[in-house]
């Protein structure tokens, strides 16, 4: 089933670019301990590698159309499930963005967990990400697709915990953890629903779409449950702030090209399977999502959790994109969102890593933004990588995030079409969240680097090592690698994509408009104020204080099961104590009344003894008397 | 060749060689019961050279056993029988694999050696006799002659309430034996051989009690028999006591409460065997004899088959999340992984049959694990509460990798051998209603909370005991990782976990050919007569 066997090449670097992280991995795992300062070296040298393979292969994808490659991996009921790839233009492009940040985070990471005292766990852990979440780029069978799916949660458990040491930390892992479980869940039941009346998991077979519509509807429903886990929508989005716990290189690669990103690309890879019903709830869920996060990202201070509230806000807005019929403009977005969101917490750990440098002892909170302040001067460099970064998260024209959110807001339009209904609630939820992200990133970026410094740190910029990513990053986060003229920017993506629609430039203008007016509103605002006098908000939105409740109930069930299986035993030692009894009974009556019955019967034995015995008192007269009588008796009865 | 036949009386017979032993020879014993498993493996690689994935009953061995003439209630005749199929032939291979493990973990035992290696080879024997026996009087033999060994091997070897746990254990198992006897001597009262004879010949010979053609006209369990108890007919009924019997074994709730506390008193090589191995024969004989023999009343039961399957999972489970003990929580989540098995079996999909057979396989792995490293941490503290540790993943670095292995594993991620297993069933459980219509929908999707249910128990447990800050009560003795044995015990362990959960198809060569002739017969006879 080898399509693009005249590309052995495609094959060769297919196989390198899923196996080569695999590999830094696991020679992570095996090195010995007092080598651990290889591991960091070797993984990233290995990364480099993976990268520039993806590179090579997304042009190898580009001049010679999808490639798909398929063994069969067991059998099951006489169907064969097989190892299945199919690289496109889509998962190409993915997973060179993936592996690309990915490299650029192990890059940072070598500065950043510098004096980690686990540092091969560490590096194992992420090479062990990557390929997770490169395997599930590549696959094109649901169950293997699945399977990567799991890897990537279990490896973002794993890595969520790296300072285990911390009770924070472990119950954050847990979290994350079990959230993801029950989307898993629902991507299971998705699959059972598609196996067991399509008998095929295969994303390219069409007869996995050709089951009753009810079906069909359920299915999809169930894996888009999957995707709410994964992609931290509404309503299970609550381990991902939690989820900072980790080290910060883990979150730039959580929040930007490995996890999260998993289900939004799950949402374009099968796309054509969701009916209707699906795709309105994939939207609605979207739009409840993205406002949910922009308001969440307003009122935090901690400057991971406003970055995780943005992510989950910029999540929210791909996936109802993916429902409102923006598919591309979704995709581009993720794309383009994994750079300037990598981009923003690599820079947000260069921060901390400087803050930290010289508050070794102090229990100052480094990573509370109050604490910050006037760090333009000290990290220029960050600053500049940092602001880049967040002005495409802003939206900001001439950079990437611009760009991707007019494609979103251009196809979403078009599907809200002209009459007012449902769907232009939805469309207005996107404005709303292209008004209120510019808010929250002028806050993020002034208190940092422009408000009066809280204190005199004197904080150094961080090692080269850490500023190459920065960069890269921040470089990617302009607009020139997608289009050169913001306004148009069709010609560039038509080189990376074969389709493509052209943004209305009455939206483009329109939204640059409403960003420039939140930029200056938000600039007013917090020009002045002081952070402190802000409320606080509870930017779970409660779910915290639902998922708490529901696991009480279950250590409640759990107590009643456990009174359950004493109710059973108690059940049986009755049965037994009864039995016991029951015998105990039985022995006195053995002893009396049977054994009274026995002796009875002994005695009267005796009795009856004693008077044949007395008739054998050895006289000859009374044997002779007995033997005549005894005759007699034997003469009548032979005569009658 | 005779291997299967070397394959249970070498241990037997070396069991009674070393009774002649004295007992100064203290050490040599173990010695001797690891040269036992040794020639096990080789026997057992034999075996698989022989054995070709078409399936089907091979390498018979079948030589008559008892023959005797009763006059007028015609011949009874019983066989020395032994083969291996699929499912046997999986079981063989774990067991042989398990069985030297466990003996390499009772390296350690002090006291007593001559007499618990003796009960330890006895028990081996009677294990691969079990899976082997193919005549229901012999299987019944075997089966009985591993209840004693592990009475006292939990009774004498165990913890602190090692009496009352070994009497339950005892009682639990022989009720479960006195049901299948029961159900013995009615089968046997109403098959005879189909060998023409002028005479009726009564049978013990599964094969032929599989096949509805032998039972006897008007006998007690014939098809169309009148006699009714309460609703139901001797084939009903005796369908029943079978199930009771082998889901006592399983086990299966209600019937599971001797399984914790066997577990907890257990010494660890025992509560290996007993999870890896012994579980096992509730879902070998639920597809070994209760299935194939009485296909109509299976037919007719499996929604409450599957009901059962599903309350123990979701049971199991909940009851392992609110256990303080490590392996009482280690053997609730047995009870929940065994109900896994009976789903799998109640769906009668090739699927489920498939998938509830690998559950088994990758279960004896897995549980035999989790039970190795609760011992792990209990030879070196002598506590098992989850509440007085924290922290142990710092101080024991390369211990808890392997609890992570062995606790990922149990809760079914992919890429290890429990994954495949519980997505096989799944799919089979979701697929009968479509399929045979024998259980509903909202069984399967109910039972996925066990899989939740599974990742919150063992969580929280790595989140008490092995993250956060080093804490642990009543420990005085230095906590050192893990030693060379243990490693030889939880390596292997380990890669077998990795292996079957990435190449499935290693298992699935053996046992696909039975999933699909076992679904098949079932249907073929059972179908027409259900009404």
């Amino acid at each position: 089933m080898i399509a693009a066997a005249e590309y052995p090449l495609t094959l060769w670097l297919t196989l390198g670019v899923l196996g080569i992280p695999l590999l830094a991995s696991l020679s992570c795992f095996s090195i010995k301990q007092k080598f651990g300062w290889l591991a960091p070296l070797i993984s990233s040298v290995l990364l480099l590698i993976a990268s520039i393979l993806a590179i090579v292969l997304f042009f190898q994808i580009r001049n010679g159309g999808e490639a798909s490659y398929a063994w069969v991996w067991f059998t099951l009921n006489q169907k064969e499930i097989a190892f299945s790839i199919l690289l496109d233009s889509h998962a190409s492009i993915m997973i060179m963005i993936a592996t690309l940040v990915s490299f650029l985070v192990h890059l940072f990471s070598i500065g950043y967990m510098d004096e980690d005292q686990h540092q091969l766990r560490y590096f194992g852990m992420l090479g062990f990400f990557t390929f997770a979440m490169i395997g599930l780029v590549m696959s094109s069978n649901l169950l293997i697709t699945f399977i990567f799916w799991e890897l990537v949660g279990v490896s973002s458990y794993r890595l969520i915990a790296h300072f285990q040491e911390k009770e924070t930390a472990s119950k954050a892992a847990t979290k994350a953890f079990l959230l993801n479980k029950i989307g898993d869940i629902g991507f299971l039941i998705g699959l059972v629903i598609l196996w067991s009346l399509s008998g095929t998991l295969e994303i390219a077979d069409p007869n996995l779409v050709s089951i009753p519509p009810f079906w069909l509807t359920a299915a999809g429903t169930c894996i888009f449950i999957g995707v709410i886990g994964k992609s931290a929508q509404f309503p299970l989005f609550n381990w991902l702030p939690d989820a900072m716990e980790g080290p910060t290189p883990v979150s730039a690669l959580i929040h930007a090209a490995t996890m999260v990103a998993a289900g939004v690309f799950l949402l374009m890879r099968i796309s054509y399977l969701f009916t209707e019903d699906v795709l309105i709830l994939i939207a609605v869920t979207g739009a409840v999502t993205t406002v949910a996060g922009a308001i969440g990202a307003l009122f935090q201070f901690d400057i991971k959790k406003i970055l995780a509230y943005s992510t989950i806000s910029q999540l929210g807005l791909m996936v109802m994109a993916m429902g409102a019929g923006a598919v591309q403009g979704g995709y581009f977005h993720l794309l383009h969102h994994a750079f300037f969101k990598a981009g923003l917490f690599l820079g947000a750990g260069a921060i901390i890593h400087a803050l930290h440098q010289v508050n070794h002892e102090s229990k100052l909170d480094v990573q509370d933004i109050r604490n910050m302040g006037g760090l333009r001067k000290k990290l220029p460099l960050t600053f500049i990588s940092f602001a880049i970064c967040a002005a495409a998260l802003a939206g900001i024209p001439f950079t990437s995030g611009f760009v991707s959110k007019e494609l979103i807001l251009t196809q979403m339009a078009t599907w809200a079409g002209n009459d007012f209904t449902w769907r232009w609630i939805v469309m207005g939820c996107a404005w709303a969240v292209t008004m209120l992200t510019p808010v929250y990133t002028v806050r993020l970026v002034w208190f940092i680097f422009f408000s009066k410094p809280q204190r005199d740190h004197p904080v150094e910029e961080v090692p080269v090592i850490m500023r190459i990513p920065l960069i890269v990053l921040s470089i990617g986060s302009l607009a020139v690698l997608t289009s050169l003229s913001p306004f148009h920017i069709s010609s560039t993506i038509n080189v990376l994509m074969q389709s493509y629609p052209i943004n209305n430039s009455a939206i483009s203008f329109l939204s640059t408009t409403m960003i420039l007016i939140s930029l200056t509103a938000a600039f007013y605002i917090y020009r002045n104020q002081d952070a402190k006098n802000q409320k606080f908000f509870s930017p779970h939105l409660y779910l915290d204080l639902i998922s708490n409740n529901f696991s009480l109930f279950a250590l409640k069930l759990s107590e009643a099961t456990k009174w359950g299986d004493k109710l059973i035993d108690s059940l049986i030692h009755g049965i037994i104590h009864l039995q016991v009894g029951v015998a105990h009974i039985v022995t006195w009556a053995d002893r009396n009344l049977l054994d009274g019955v026995v002796d009875g019967v002994g005695h009267s034995a005796k009795g009856l003894g004693t008077m044949t015995r007395s008739l054998a008192n050895g006289k000859i007269q009374s044997y002779l008397l007995w033997a005549m009588a005894g005759l007699t008796i034997f003469i009548v009865w032979i005569l009658y | 060749m005779y291997l299967l036949s070397l394959l249970i009386f070498i241990p037997i017979g070396t069991a009674l060689l070393v009774l002649l032993v004295p007992s100064r020879f203290g050490r040599s014993f173990r010695s001797v019961a690891l040269g036992v498993n040794i020639v096990q493996v080789i026997i057992l690689l034999l075996i698989l050279s022989q054995y070709s994935y078409e399936g089907g009953f091979q390498l018979i061995e079948k030589i008559p056993w008892i023959s005797i003439d009763l006059g007028a209630w015609g011949v009874l005749q019983a066989e020395y029988f032994v083969a291996l199929d699929g499912l046997s032939l999986s079981m063989v291979a774990l067991s042989v694999f398990i069985l030297l493990i466990a003996t390499i973990s009772s390296w350690t035992i002090e006291k007593n050696r001559k007499g618990y290696f003796v009960l330890l080879l006895i028990l081996n024997g009677a294990i691969f006799g079990s899976f082997c026996a193919l005549d229901f009087l012999l299987f019944y033999v075997f089966f009985e002659f591993m209840l004693l060994p592990m009475y006292f091997l939990i009774g004498i070897w165990g913890g602190v309430k090692r009496e009352y746990a070994s009497i339950k254990f005892f009682l639990y198992t022989l009720l479960g034996s006195i049901l299948i006897l029961i159900v013995i001597v009615a089968l046997y009262i109403s098959v005879q051989t189909p060998e023409a004879s002028d005479r009726i010949v009564h049978t013990f010979n599964v094969l032929h009690m599989q096949d509805l053609n032998n039972l006897i006209p008007d006998s007690l369990l014939a098809l169309d028999s009148l006699k009714l108890i309460g609703s139901f007919s001797f084939r009903y009924w005796a369908f029943l006591l079978l199930f009771v019997g082998f889901i006592i074994k399983l086990p299966a709730v209600p019937f599971h409460t001797w399984l914790p506390d066997a577990h907890v008193e257990a010494p660890t090589p025992i509560s290996v065997i007993l999870a890896a191995l012994l579980l096992k024969f509730g879902g070998y004989g639920l597809l070994r004899f209760a299935y194939p023999i009485f296909p109509d009343a299976a037919i007719h039961f499996s929604w409450f088959v599957g009901l059962i399957g599903l309350i123990s999972i979701i049971y199991g489970a909940l009851n392992a999340l609110s256990s303080k003990d490590l392996k009482r929580l280690i053997a609730y989540s047995s009870v929940s992984h065994m109900g896994f098995v009976l789903l799998g079996i109640a769906s009668a999909t090739v699927e489920g049959i498939t998938g509830a057979m690998y559950q088994m396989f990758s279960h004896g792995i897995i549980s035999a694990m989790l039970f190795l490293i609760a011992g792990v941490l209990y030879d070196r503290t002598g506590d098992r509460m989850i509440e007085n540790y924290s922290g142990l993943a710092s101080k024991m670095r390369n211990y808890s990798a392997f609890v992570l292995i062995a606790f990922f594993a149990s809760m079914g991620l992919p890429g290890f051998a429990g994954f495949m297993g519980e997505v096989m069933i799944f799919f089979g459980a979701f697929r009968s209603s479509a399929v045979n219509g024998l259980i509903p929908t909202w069984m399967a999707i109910t039972a996925t909370g066990g899989l939740l249910l599974g990742a919150a128990y063992y969580l929280w447990t790595i989140q008490r005991m092995f993250y956060g800050p080093f804490a642990a009560k009543n420990v005085t003795a230095d906590l050192t990782d893990l030693n060379n044995r243990e490693y030889s015990m939880l390596l292997p362990l380990a890669l077998a976990v990795l292996v079957f959960g990435i190449l499935p198809q290693l298992l699935l060569n053996y046992i696909n050919p039975f999933a699909s002739e076992f679904v098949n017969n079932l249907f073929q006879s059972g179908n027409p007569l259900t009404p």
